[in-house]
């Protein structure tokens, strides 16, 4: 069964299915996008159960599996060569937990999407259209196949938040569109030049296949990314460029410091759903990139350029913490304290070792619940009194006991409490950091002490949150009307927040459950990156 | 006794463990539907009785330990365990001594509040994280179970969370243990580092890897790493600094009086006798790394802490904040015992302070418990846990008193009780270390002789105050009230503290009433050689100067607050620092608090105009580049092409003249092409 082409496709059908379905049907389209993400999150599940914890994976391709490959687009070009695209897919350790965690995450999505009233139609086509293109990038191995998912991800959440988003809708669309098409305009110059680079060993044709560019053997003498005597261009190493290039494209989407300002409007104006999207998924394509693409294709730059990774990283997280530490809108503060999260991502995957880059991926995923979670929980008050200002509320403990219990353990989850999976990522980004410079990756140890202090500040803007918006005495901006529409979760809000809020708990207890299977991966990337060090 | 002792001791750690937990879970499910807390109850009865059989099975018994795989991280597998030996079955029997008498308490000290099953799931959850961080194997582990106890403390300060005080205490709690955990994780990382393991048994144990590893040319040289040198004071200073913050170590210490806010039982458990002693828990479960310099800087604050306190204790109204400062104040000491290697003596202050610090904080509730109901029946506004509205309490509560003279004794270091045995111990160990380090040294057991005589002072002072002399409110509430204005404590309240009251006295802990060194606690910790060679002459006379000093304090006391012959002036400065905690909180909202919160805005406003004014001047570039060429476009490119079409146009309109049919126009324009063709011939 080619089970990553269904998951990958499945959505494409539901598109069809709702698009064809007459508007007299509209209450119908929120089941069958419910229907077939569901079937799309039992694949995946299938996928994680059946996966072998012991293939490798990143440069071999071997280590891979669920592949599935077909000769895609093949032409003679003449003096230039053959055109070799093929549609290559499958999973290694680093793609499987995002994959599920995709699948999650976009059933939370299609959970909060439930009050949809404007136009559905054209709603749930487009969500399922974004699901498609986030099960593609995960699984796709061809360079040219990851860009063009990554393209058309684009356009379902340019209209997503630009048609069903907030007052500034369209500014905020048109910035995070133009921010991310910046980034992934550039990222084809280098995909176009890795193709002239690389030829297929077996049939002597370029090729965009990822795997292929991973093997240094692969490169043509004297081409643009070769490796024997780098190319320069303008002076800098060719091999350097085209990291960075893409390291951008990538980064853009984690995002970093100072490349974030997309994030805070994106999510301030896009509707519930789109940020649960943007948070889970998106931000986690980011990290997926630069590992799958910019760490493996350019070993030897990643081990050369750690050091202002680490940077990077560090910047983000103290800066997304204090910014999120002075925000009045709670929906931009939980926007500002990703990019703080995210910054650990960095830091971990800069780190070169396996303590770090493990917690890297653990990050991700523990955040891509979390922060899920966090804006659906905002969401909640939204709905009901459309007003997010944190000094709007107070004493809200008291009218929505309930609500208060998930939101502080979302918070405290968040805040990296152990028992929770946050906590996990935190801790091993931290250790790994620290120990980077044993190794000899060149990331200092201040690094690590920097990267601490966002934990302390996660903490504080969290619970300064909490106790603004939560306890004291009630008092409501709008008065005894607010306080009748303040009604505590519904039995459709509790389905979706416990379950997520028990993965938390579960991955924190039992963070074996990701790390067994993302083990070999991460130590076969370890060991390739580390041959360049 | 012998089947008993057949039981594992790892099923009883365990079930031990367990039994808190299945009480929170029990307590998270049902909420309001069971307010009674018996399930809690039952839960650390169990605790108490498994724990205690651990404690009598592996005490003086080799140690005894399992691990199970929790999961792989790279090459390193981390693993879940539990290490039995002295040190951590001490503790995992201490945890449900203290917390059972408080549990029974708390049924009637809490009864009637409307949150009721929240406190009861929060207790358990305390109990169960402070247990499981005593018998944990793994410093990682530790460190799991060392931020639950925050979060649990969290919770139960925060308990009536709709005061603004109380709400402001936890957040404030929260956060300063926060910085204390960046120290524990720190700290791992550096031992991670080193030694790629954080099992406290390759690292500790017989022969571990902290032994193995030596000093060499600036490097500090594991088996498996090495780093510099300094790395090994950094790792002591790192877990020190987490163990300033949960033990409340100055400058760490502001938390602790403002947790006060809690339920007097929560504090009597948690900020007396338990969770403020993990820290100096963990600093003697990781003792064989500190070297010199790190056991001198935590001798060192240990003492500022235990005089700074004690100074503020003396400036304090408030009845919990007087004991609040004399548990920072002898955690203090239990500091300096680490610092001075003699973490035995430490671990038995700990032990011996847990009774009789609970018992007081018990004690005061039952006071702040009457106080509170007279408040509610007179319908008077008063505060009742100030000590200018006490007094005289001794004719209505002799139960009371009485039992908590035993424990303020105890805490004074009176001669036959437990606090005698376990603060001579300090005292005299810091004096022989000192000499043995040369004159300097002495400081320290000076600073803490003084203390010592101070904490009788203070002590005093809390009980001349409420229960001697006359009832203060007692003309205001002329006329009021029926009956007697208060009442001895109900007996739910009285028994625990009975039995904490018998565990304040000597023989619990060693059969000589005047000798430590008899006592089984410190024979069961195995330290049997000091660094330093022990005074018989200290034994002697630091103990008759303790208690010479503390009897002239008791007197001059017993004159200014019962007898009314009070000689200071209240308003003077020094006791105005001392009732305002030196304004060190002042200071640090002033600097850290707004200096973080002024950077917060920097970093917004930054990023408002700096960072997206720039993407926004990018697209100011990109629109204005656009208009120019639209305008370009459609002065320069199109107008060329209209300027062409309008000449064109032109032309012919002229052309168009021509053809008007008359036979003179025709031959006119013919002679003006063959003179225009003659032209061209000639000239080009």
């Amino acid at each position: 069964m080619p089970i990553l082409s269904l998951l990958i496709f499945l959505p494409l059908l539901a598109t069809a299915l709702i698009l064809a379905l007459p508007t007299r049907y509209k209450s119908s389209y929120k089941y069958i996008a419910l229907a077939f993400t569901a079937i799309q999150f039992v694949l995946a599940g299938i996928c994680y159960a059946q996966f072998d914890a012991s293939k490798t994976g990143v440069q071999d391709l071997g280590g891979y599996q669920f592949i599935e490959q077909l000769s895609w687009i093949r032409l003679d070009l003449g003096s230039i060569g053959k055109l070799e695209i093929d549609y290559l897919i499958g999973i290694d350790g680093i793609s499987m937990p995002l994959l599920l965690l995709s699948a999650f995450v976009m059933l939370m999505a299609i959970g909060a999407s439930w009050n949809i009233q404007k136009s559905p139609k054209g709603y749930f086509a487009l969500l399922m259209v974004l699901n498609m293109a986030v099960m593609g990038i995960f699984c796709a191995l061809d360079f040219f196949l990851f860009y063009l998912f990554y393209e058309v991800m684009l356009l379902p959440l340019y209209f997503l938040i630009g048609i069903w988003g907030g007052a500034r809708r369209e500014y905020a669309a048109i910035k995070f569109f133009l921010y991310t098409l910046f980034g992934s305009v550039f990222m084809l110059l280098i995909i176009v030049g890795l193709y002239f680079s690389v030829i297929n060993p077996l049939t002597g044709a370029h090729t965009f296949n990822m795997i292929y560019m991973m093997n240094p053997q692969n490169y043509l003498e004297g081409s643009i990314f070769g490796w024997e005597g780098y190319q320069e261009i303008l002076g800098v190493s060719a091999r350097l460029i085209g990291f960075i290039v893409l390291f951008f494209a990538f980064a853009i989407k984690v995002p970093i410091v100072p490349l974030h300002t997309w994030l805070p409007d994106a999510h301030v104006e896009a509707p519930t759903p789109v940020s649960i999207i943007l948070a889970g998924i998106l931000l986690k394509i980011g990290g997926y990139g630069i590992i799958r693409i910019c760490y493996s294709i350019f070993p030897d730059m990643a081990a050369l350029s750690n050091w202002w990774l680490g940077l990077i990283g560090v910047v983000s997280i103290i800066y997304g913490a204090l910014n999120a530490l002075s925000q009045k809108d709670l929906k931009r503060m939980i926007a500002y304290s990703s990019v703080s999260h995210m910054g650990f991502v960095l830091l971990g995957i800069a780190s070169l070792t396996a303590e770090g880059i493990s917690g890297a991926m653990f990050q991700m995923i523990s955040h891509g619940f979390l922060s899920a979670a966090l804006f659906f929980l905002v969401g909640v008050v939204y709905d009901r009194v459309h007003d997010r200002n944190i000094y709007s509320f107070r004493g809200l403990a008291q009218i929505m006991p309930k609500y208060t219990g998930y939101v502080a353990v979302a918070f405290f989850a968040s805040l990296g409490l152990p028992g929770f999976s946050a906590f996990i990522g935190e801790a091993f980004v931290i250790i790994g950091s620290f120990n980077a410079a044993s190794i000899g990756t060149g990331l200092p140890r201040w690094m690590a002490l920097g990267g601490s202090i966002g934990i302390l500040l996660s903490a504080a803007y969290l619970l300064w949150t909490l106790q603004r918006m939560f306890f004291g005495q009630i008092r409501l901006k709008g008065g005894e009307s607010w306080s009748n529409a303040l009604t505590d979760l519904n039995s459709r809000e509790q389905i979706i927040l416990f379950p997520t809020l028990a993965l938390a708990l579960l991955l924190g207890v039992m963070p074996a459950l990701v790390f067994n299977n993302l083990n070999a991966s991460v130590l076969n990337l370890v060991s390739f990156i580390q041959q360049f060090i | 006794m012998d089947q008993f002792v057949h039981i594992s001791p790892l099923l009883t750690a365990l079930l031990t463990l367990i039994a808190p937990l299945a009480a929170f879970v029990y307590q998270a499910i049902v909420g309001k539907r069971d307010q009674s807390g018996l399930v809690s109850l039952t839960a650390i009865i169990l605790s108490f009785i498994a724990g205690g059989l651990t404690w009598f099975s592996i005490w003086n018994n080799p140690a005894v330990s399992i691990q199970v795989n929790w999961f792989t991280i790279g090459e390193t597998s981390f693993k879940v365990g539990i290490l039995l030996n002295n040190l951590s079955t001490l503790m995992l029997f201490l945890v449900p001594t203290v917390a059972l008498p408080v549990h029974i308490y708390s049924r009637a000290y809490m009864h009637g509040d409307t949150g009721i099953h929240r406190y009861w799931m929060y207790l358990s959850l305390f109990c169960f994280a402070m247990l499981g961080l005593v018998i944990m194997d793994s410093l990682l582990l530790m460190y799991v179970f060392w931020e639950l106890v925050g979060f649990a403390s969290y919770l139960l300060i925060g308990f009536w969370f709709t005061r603004e005080t109380a709400v402001q205490a936890n957040k404030k709690a929260f956060l300063v243990n926060r910085i204390g955990d960046l120290g524990f994780l720190i700290g791992l990382a550096i031992l991670f580092t080193q030694f790629k393991t954080l099992n406290l048994i390759d690292l500790f144990g017989d022969n571990g890897l902290i032994y193995q590893s030596t000093i060499a040319q600036g490097l500090w040289i594991s088996p498996v790493n090495s780093l510099p040198q300094i790395w090994l004071t950094i790792a002591g200073l790192a877990f020190f600094l987490a163990a300033m913050a949960k033990s409340a170590q100055f400058p760490l210490h502001v938390w602790l009086p403002d947790a006060m806010e809690g339920p007097t039982s929560v504090s009597s458990l948690i900020h007396a006798a338990t969770m403020v002693a993990a820290g100096v828990f963990l600093l003697a479960t990781v003792f064989p790394l500190f070297n010199e310099s790190a056991l001198l800087f935590i001798a060192i604050i240990g003492t500022i802490t235990a005089a700074l306190a004690a100074y503020f204790a003396l400036g304090q109204y408030d009845i919990k904040r007087i004991l609040a400062f004399s548990t920072i104040s002898q955690l203090g000491f239990m500091m300096v015992g680490i610092g001075i290697g003699t973490w035995d003596a430490a671990l038995f202050h700990l032990t011996t302070h847990a009774f009789f610090k609970c018992l007081l904080f018990l004690s005061a509730g039952a006071v702040i418990h009457e106080m509170a109901h007279l408040k509610e029946h007179s319908h008077l506004d008063f505060d009742p846990q100030d000590l200018r509205n006490m007094g005289g309490l001794r004719q209505y509560m002799p139960k009371t008193f009485v039992l908590m003279s035993i424990a303020s004794l105890a805490l004074a270091g009176f001669p036959l009780t437990s606090g005698y045995l376990s603060k001579d111990s300090i005292v005299i160990s810091s004096f022989e270390w000192a000499i043995s380090k040369g004159n300097l040294y002495l400081i320290i057991p000076i600073s803490l002789i003084l203390v010592s005589i101070l904490t009788a002072f203070y002590i005093g002072r809390l009980l001349f105050k409420a229960f001697f002399g006359e009832f203060r409110l007692l003309k205001q509430l002329q006329g009021k009230l029926h009956d007697q204005p208060l009442h001895e404590a109900p007996k739910t309240m009285l028994i625990p503290m009975f039995v904490l009251g018998l565990f304040c006295l000597f023989p619990l802990f060693s059969f000589n009433p005047f000798s430590y060194h008899d006592s089984w606690l410190m024979d069961g910790l195995l330290l049997d050689e000091y660094a330093f060679s022990p005074s018989h002459s200290a034994h002697l006379i630091i103990p008759v100067i303790l208690l010479l000093g503390s009897g002239i304090g008791w007197i001059i006391g017993w004159k200014w607050y019962v007898q009314n012959k009070y000689p200071l002036n209240a308003a003077s400065q020094g006791l105005k620092a001392a009732f305002n905690q030196g304004y060190i909180n002042e200071f640090y909202q002033a600097v850290f608090v707004n200096g973080t919160l002024k950077l917060a805005q920097f970093c917004y406003w930054f990023d408002l105009h700096i960072v997206d004014a720039l993407i926004s001047l990018i697209q100011f570039i990109v629109l204005s580049l656009s208009q120019l060429s639209v305008w370009i476009d459609k002065y320069i490119v199109d107008g060329f092409v209209n300027t062409v079409a309008t000449v064109a146009y032109w032309t012919g309109n002229q052309v168009r003249l021509v053809q008007n049919g008359k036979i003179q126009t025709t031959l006119y324009s013919v002679f003006l092409l063959v003179l225009l063709g003659l032209i061209y011939l000639i000239f080009f």
